[in-house]
């Protein structure tokens, strides 16, 4: 108290002062329209920058949710995609088949564990059973092959990843349509081995490698990679080095995508194996 | 001490007479607005506590505000050579110090010593003024030109006030 008290007689003249001032600017500013505009002019610069600064800052740290939300959408329009390019080639269809436009269900997922390190990898995806994840769909990352759903609980899904030595996948060249099985050799994460393509066929280094639905896992035409080289092995085959389009290191986002024709189509072609 | 106070606010009545009806209306070329009711402060005792100097001096400005109808802005530059006089008087004090009881008058310190007395306070007083009067930086040195014009012209009026008032 006794120091507050010294202080004040100390300052005194520039306390006095300065709440003379502070009375005289509040006149200043109120009674003037003039003045009183510049300064609301002032203040509202200063503010608009700071909320400037702030709503840059925190869109940053929205980004995340946005990518959700995005990869969200995706997932909706590529649905709406499927339902529309099956629209006109159909003449009849039964009015009891729900899903008579679309084949296949996209759904989007986030990978929460992944692995490239070992022989054998594998990922989780924070959606299961409940969200409609089913084992043997397909998952894809952006437009790249990722893997294939191979164990399903609740909430979440394992994938057996591409880089996986038991993952196989039927393949072929975009420029000539000839197919082959590509798989991983279990050296590179970038890279895989698309085998069992005869060697009458010319292609190039940089020739698209994408599916060929075969499978009745994956979808037609999802991109795998680019042919990055090739050597003959064995007798007739090419062994060409593909490399992956998709980036196992930073696998985020990824796009489930479910055949909703499968159990038919399987159990048609078991009936004649 | 009664006599002083009454002379005092004779003073005062007549410079803010004099400001209001005359040097208000002197407008040449919009540089040269002189504000002689600043001398005001200038006359006051010189061992006149701080305190009732800047009190004083804001009542001097709002009573300025109140004739030239802008609320604030003389208010403010007033207290503030209300504030600064202190400091002018110790930097420029005489070899001898301040005689007790004396007003800082020409005629006690001398013709030099009075001038840089009231150059600073109203150079001071005028900065402040015409800076808040427009409010803004954007015309710098036009705002400066018409510091330095009025503080010149408030000078040699306050100056010829100075002989005027001894020789009544």
């Amino acid at each position: 108290m006794r120091n507050l008290l010294n202080f004040l007689a100390k300052y005194n003249n520039l306390i006095i002062f300065l709440i003379l001032e502070g009375i005289s600017f509040y006149l200043l500013t109120t009674g003037n329209t003039y003045h009183n505009t510049q300064i609301v002019k002032g203040v509202r610069g200063f503010t608009n920058r700071i909320d400037e600064k702030i709503s840059n800052a925190r869109s940053y740290f929205q980004l995340r949710d946005i990518n959700q939300a995005l990869a969200y959408e995706n997932a909706t329009l590529k649905n709406n995609i499927n339902l529309l390019k099956n629209k006109d080639d159909l003449l009849f269809f039964s009015i009891s088949d729900t899903n008579y436009r679309q084949q296949y269900q996209f759904t989007s997922a986030a990978v929460i564990d992944n692995s490239v390190t070992r022989q054998k990898n594998f990922f989780t995806l924070n959606k299961g059973s409940r969200q409609g994840v089913a084992v043997d769909m397909a998952v894809t990352s952006g437009d790249g092959v990722a893997g294939v759903i191979v164990g399903c609980s609740k909430n979440f899904s394992i994938a057996m990843s591409l880089l996986n030595l038991d993952f196989k996948l039927s393949a072929r060249l975009k420029s000539n349509g000839y197919f082959g099985s590509l798989g991983w050799d279990g050296n590179q994460y970038n890279y895989a081995i698309l085998s069992e393509i005869p060697q009458h066929v010319t292609f190039g280094i940089g020739d698209t490698v994408e599916t060929t639905g075969y499978s009745a896992v994956f979808p037609e035409g999802i991109l795998i990679g680019t042919v990055s080289g090739f050597e003959k092995s064995g007798g007739d085959f090419y062994k060409i080095r593909v490399l992956l389009k998709t980036d196992f290191k930073k696998l985020h986002f990824v796009t489930t995508i479910g055949n909703l024709r499968k159990t038919e189509e399987l159990g048609l072609e078991k009936l004649f194996q | 001490m009664i006599n002083r106070i009454s002379r005092f606010s004779l003073i005062f009545v007549l410079l803010i007479l004099l400001q209001v009806l005359v040097f208000n209306n002197i407008r040449f070329s919009g540089y040269i607005n002189p504000y002689v009711y600043v001398m005001f402060i200038l006359l006051l005792p010189v061992e006149i506590p701080s305190w009732l100097l800047l009190l004083i001096s804001f009542g001097t400005g709002a009573v300025m505000d109140i004739f030239c109808g802008s609320p604030g802005m003389h208010t403010s530059a007033t207290v503030l050579a209300g504030f600064v006089r202190p400091f002018a008087l110790r930097v420029i004090s005489p070899r001898d110090g301040y005689e007790p009881g004396a007003d800082p008058s020409m005629f006690i310190y001398g013709l030099r010593w009075f001038l840089i007395y009231t150059s600073l306070i109203i150079f001071i007083h005028h900065t402040a003024l015409f800076y808040l009067e427009v409010f803004r930086f954007a015309d710098f040195f036009r705002t400066l030109l018409r510091v330095i014009m009025s503080s010149i012209f408030s000078i040699t009026f306050i100056i010829l006030l100075e002989y005027i008032r001894k020789g009544k």
